[in-house]
């Protein structure tokens, strides 16, 4: 069995009628799928008296800046997105690493207990996390009291939650990229003499760099779009707020504000699109990919 | 995480003496004994979506109030109205994050006090001479178990909004009675059908209250220092039979109105769709921004005989102290000047925020004709919930709401509100 | 990204039985090593989560709200009666029954569409798959209020483009239609909505599990002449196994604390609160009037309802691993 280029043979699996046709629908589901979007981002240009007009059009005559304007005159937007940015960074970093050790701590070494700690990773996911609030925040002044950077009031508690949040389901669904690698290729790097910390990352890592990425993508949106820690933990430092806080000023008791909403949530998406983007090599190259060699 | 996993028996039974050891967490210190009369003051105010006017008035008054004390900084913070509940539980539970001076909700007031949230300022209102002219139906707002705990900074009350191009054209007149305004919705969803009689919605119990009150009926009452529900009187019954009639395929359809909000009820007035609404001061921007703008007036909410006014619920918010404020005279001084009639006429200025003196009120109610109904309605005597920390659960609970769609939906009045009644007692007993 | 290129086919590199000795020699040194690498996570997961849950039990045996917390009533120990005003509350099971069916039709759809797109996608050439993959990225990265709301303009009922369209071919009835008015068609609506930002993270996991299939297997299928139905059933799911069973517990977890959408879109429950869904629900009890200890005994129930639904499944899947 040869390995060469099976891109190429890939490609060819389809008959090219069929191809063209699965392409047709696949672009018309991304239509579908994205009209919602295009619907907020349209939202985001039209003037409020417009946004739910007894005639809806799927487009403006006149469109305007105006809600954009709004959001992006919110005092501190700019410290509001670096906050974010670094929070959701760290986290992706963060439980990248974490993840990955414990995921394979879980899924090439026998010992006791390890089913156990797999269900645990579960239930920690299945608690609503309103439910945890309070005993995070109580917790959190604890932590403030002893290391003020990772207490309430600064992002390092925001990091942390996230991080607490993120891992479960991480190494949970690292668990299946790690056990999806085969056995044998574990052998040869053993015959090959190279270390298990070596095999570790210079193995595993890359072969398992596609749920990686997925599972980072999934972390970044998690901590990108909080609201909820963001305002329970983020008491009096009001310079330490997250870029969600800045939509938050315009749902109102008197009436929301839906085109600066619209706006803000479009500005709030863009940046995960723009990661997505970035990633997506990796993503789309995969295994398939590394063990091209 | 446990690294070793003991049997689950043995995880349970060291589970059940843990528990039975320790409690859970509590805030220990009590109310601040210091009083510093220099130092920052930390003052935290809500956020509007324009805040810009707001911030003026309040920058005037801090300058002052910097320039008559010494070595002493106000430092204001404003905060998104919707992260309001997490903040506030912030400050209560982490007294070093806490303000010294807060903007809240009068609806609020019982659960934050409850919490030991804010400081008693009954004595301080009564040496203050400017408090001998607060409503007294407004300064209730701010009045649990007969002692008072913010100084109410301005107040809202909603009245009758209409169409008055579709009252010339009908040859109708705005109704003397809640009876009559139903009978008004009917007779104009016949003739325009493409028109809401009334846009008011099962979601909107700051509507169906004035019904209740009107008809002589309520929410609860307190007898020996324990609240017992009232929705089930006769009186209640009759008034929430009234609002729900409004909900029916003859005035508002249920399919559309069940589950409309207030700001839902007066966006629908808005955009042209209904021929009235119940609507505030506040909402005056918003139906001005659509299509009904300069085809509408405002009367107050009639009662049940001709010429009296539905007593409307009383919203607004207060200024208070935090118990934890280790500068207790200095954020009294503050609320007071801020409070007070000179910056409150300046929010109204910049706000549109109704003062809650009662000279103010007069003297804005003879300079704009377009407050005048929502003056006189104030004037007429205002009600409030429940100043009880159970009344946030029967909100949260949407008990009110419940009932009003129930009854819309096909339910009779009389299972609908003794649910409700069962439902608020519960709250109350515990 | 470089790996020796010698072992992507099964079957072809497999030293026969060679390993197994070789592997038990490692074992004394596996647990060191094991709790090395769990060591960080463990922590922050032991300090971050495992703590509050205990602190969670502990809150559900309190009469615990706002005024216990910030020291302005004392604490008041009371055993199980959180739990048994819980249980006793005739609304929380019917709630709870709507809970399992509603996330159970989100599951199945999230399911369905994400692998059937997955499968799509790995048939088409960068293009139309990047334009997908952008697409679902958007649904997914799309803050929960701000999807919810968009959707409840697109189908509003007076104001929504999908009643004009409907009304302008010719549906007449549908042009007042309210979409969250009764009870089903209002789930159904959440329901599609709850689809359309969580099956991203199943076809994107799918899909980077199809490309981990080595070329030659899916190759081999095809030349046999299987259908792309037959390659699904025969070949993709099965080798995906393990993944699935992941991605079909990450959406029951996920669709059964639903709550952003049916809070959004149905005014907080619905008519008379027939749309109530468990989170909701235990913010309507608990949460919103700041009564944590009920709230903490509504999180400790839902837990283990979660999990014995997840074990369930867990189990029927190794049962139907070993027929």
């Amino acid at each position: 069995m040869s390995t060469a280029a099976p891109g190429h043979r890939r490609r060819r699996l389809l008959a090219r009628p069929g191809r063209t046709l699965a392409e047709v629908l696949t672009l018309l589901i991304a239509l579908v799928v994205a009209f919602p979007l295009y619907w907020m981002v349209l939202s985001a240009v039209k003037h409020p008296g417009e946004i739910q007009s007894s005639a809806p059009r799927p487009w403006t005559t006149a469109p305007t800046w105006d809600n954009f304007r709004r959001v992006l005159q919110v005092e501190g937007l700019g410290g509001y997105l670096l906050n974010s940015v670094v929070v959701a960074l760290a986290v992706v970093v963060l439980s990248l690493f974490l993840s990955f050790l414990a995921a394979v701590a879980l899924t090439r070494f026998r010992f006791r207990g390890r089913t156990v700690l797999a269900v645990m990773l579960l239930v920690a996911q299945m608690v609503p996390v309103e439910a945890l609030t309070i005993p995070l925040f109580f917790l959190m002044r604890s932590v403030g009291g002893v290391v003020p950077q990772l207490g309430l009031n600064h992002l390092g508690s925001l990091v942390l939650v996230h991080l607490a949040f993120s891992l479960p389901f991480a190494i949970w669904m690292l668990r299946g990229f790690v056990a999806a690698v085969p056995r044998e290729l574990e052998e040869a790097a053993t015959l090959d003499g190279a270390s298990r910390f070596r095999f570790t990352w210079q193995v595993l890592f890359p072969l398992v760099a596609p749920g990686l990425v997925a599972m980072s993508v999934l972390s970044f949106i998690h901590a990108w779009n909080d609201f909820l820690f963001a305002r329970t933990f983020i008491i009096s430092a009001t310079e330490n707020q997250t870029l969600p806080m800045a939509i938050l000023v315009f749902f109102s008791p008197e009436g929301n504000d839906w085109g600066a909403i619209m706006a803000g949530s479009t500005l709030l998406t863009i940046p995960v699109l723009v990661f997505f983007v970035l990633v997506q090599r990796h993503l789309v190259s995969g295994l398939a990919g590394a063990v091209k060699g | 995480m446990p690294r070793r996993t003991p049997a689950p028996a043995a995880t349970l039974s060291l589970l059940v003496l843990a528990l039975a050891a320790c409690g859970p967490p509590q805030v220990t210190s009590g109310l601040a004994e210091e009083d510093d009369l220099t130092g920052t003051l930390r003052v935290w105010l809500f956020d509007e979506a324009d805040r810009g006017p707001k911030e003026e008035v309040v920058n005037r008054a801090v300058a002052e109030f910097e320039a008559q004390y010494e070595d002493v900084e106000v430092d204001v913070s404003y905060l998104q109205v919707d992260a309001r509940s997490e903040r506030f539980t912030g400050a209560f539970n982490d007294p070093a994050s806490a303000p010294d001076v807060a903007e809240f909700g009068n609806t609020d007031l019982a659960a934050y006090v409850e919490a030991n949230g804010f400081a008693d300022l009954t004595e301080a209102l009564a040496t203050w001479p400017e408090a001998q002219d607060l409503l007294p139906s407004v300064l209730d707002t701010a009045t649990v178990d007969g002692r008072v705990y913010g100084l109410p900074w301005y107040t809202g009350a909603r009245a009758l909004y209409y169409r008055t191009d579709v009252f010339d054209e009908l040859g109708l007149a705005p109704p003397r009675t809640l009876t009559e305004l139903r009978d008004t919705a009917r007779r104009i969803r016949a003739a325009r059908p493409e028109l809401y009689g009334i846009a008011v919605g099962g979601n909107y119990h700051y509507a169906l209250m004035p019904f209740l009150w009107a008809a002589g009926g309520g929410l609860a009452e307190q007898r020996d220092g324990t609240w017992r529900a009232t929705v089930d009187s006769p009186e209640s019954r009759a008034g929430v039979d009234l609002f729900s009639s409004l909900l029916a395929p003859d005035i508002c359809p249920p399919e559309q109105c069940a589950m409309l909000t207030g700001t839902q009820s007066v966006q629908v007035f808005a955009s042209g769709a209904a021929a009235m609404t119940i609507g505030g001061d506040f909402n005056r921007a918003a139906v001005d921004a659509g299509e009904a703008a300069g085809r509408y007036a405002v009367v107050p909410l009639p009662g049940t005989e001709p010429g009296t006014i539905a007593p409307a619920f009383a919203g607004g918010n207060l200024l208070g102290v935090l118990g934890s404020s280790r500068r207790s005279t200095l954020a009294r001084e503050f609320v007071q000047l801020l409070g007070g009639k000179e910056y409150q006429r300046e929010m109204y200025a910049a706000m549109g925020n109704l003062p809650t003196f009662a000279d103010l009120q007069r003297d804005l109610a003879d300079e704009d004709p377009a407050v005048r109904p929502f003056v006189e309605t104030l004037r007429a005597g205002t009600r409030f919930v429940p100043p009880t920390p159970a009344w946030a659960r029967i909100d949260a609970q949407a008990v009110l709401p419940t009932m009003v769609q129930r009854v819309a939906t096909g339910e009779s009045v009389d299972s609908a509100t003794a649910d409700a009644a069962d439902a608020m007692n519960v709250a109350f007993g515990s | 990204m470089r790996v020796p290129a010698t072992t992507t086919a099964p079957g072809d590199a497999r030293p026969p039985g060679g390993g197994a000795p070789r592997r038990r020699r490692h074992r004394s040194s596996d647990l060191r090593i094991a709790l090395l690498y769990l060591a960080p996570a463990g922590l922050v997961l032991a300090a971050m989560l495992a703590y509050p849950l205990y602190q969670l039990g502990v809150i559900s045996l309190f009469d615990y709200g706002q005024a216990q917390a910030s020291g302005g009533a004392p604490l008041d120990f009371v055993g199980l009666d959180n739990y048994a005003r819980l249980l006793g509350e005739p609304r929380f099971w019917t709630v709870l029954v709507q809970t399992c069916v509603f996330a159970a039709v989100c599951v199945v759809g999230s399911l369905a569409v994400g692998i059937g797109l997955a499968v799509l996608a790995s048939r088409v050439r960068v293009v139309p798959r990047m334009a997908l993959f952008l697409a679902a990225l958007g649904a997914w990265a799309t803050p929960a209020v701000a999807g919810s709301t968009v959707w409840l303009f697109l189908f509003d009922q007076d104001f929504g483009l999908v009643n004009e369209v409907l009304a302008g071919i010719g549906l007449a009835g549908m042009e007042n239609f309210s979409w969250t008015y009764d009870r089903y068609v209002a789930f159904g609506l959440v329901a599609a909505q709850v689809v359309w930002c969580s099956f991203p993270f199943v076809m994107i996991t799918v899909y980077a599990g199809i490309r981990s299939i080595p070329a030659d297997v899916l190759e081999a299928a095809a030349l046999d002449g299987a259908s792309p139905w037959r390659t699904l059933r025969g070949v993709i799911i099965p080798m995906l196994r393990g993944l699935l069973v992941v991605a079909t517990i990450q959406s029951i977890i996920w669709d059964f604390k639903v709550f952003t959408q049916i809070y959004v879109m149905t005014n907080g429950g619905g008519v008379a609160g027939r749309n109530l869904v468990l989170n909701v629900y235990a913010y309507q009890e608990a949460f919103a009037a700041s009564n944590y200890g009920l709230g903490a005994a509504i999180g400790v129930v839902m837990t283990g309802i979660l999990l014995l639904i997840t074990l369930g499944y867990l189990r029927a899947q190794r049962g139907t691993e070993e027929s």
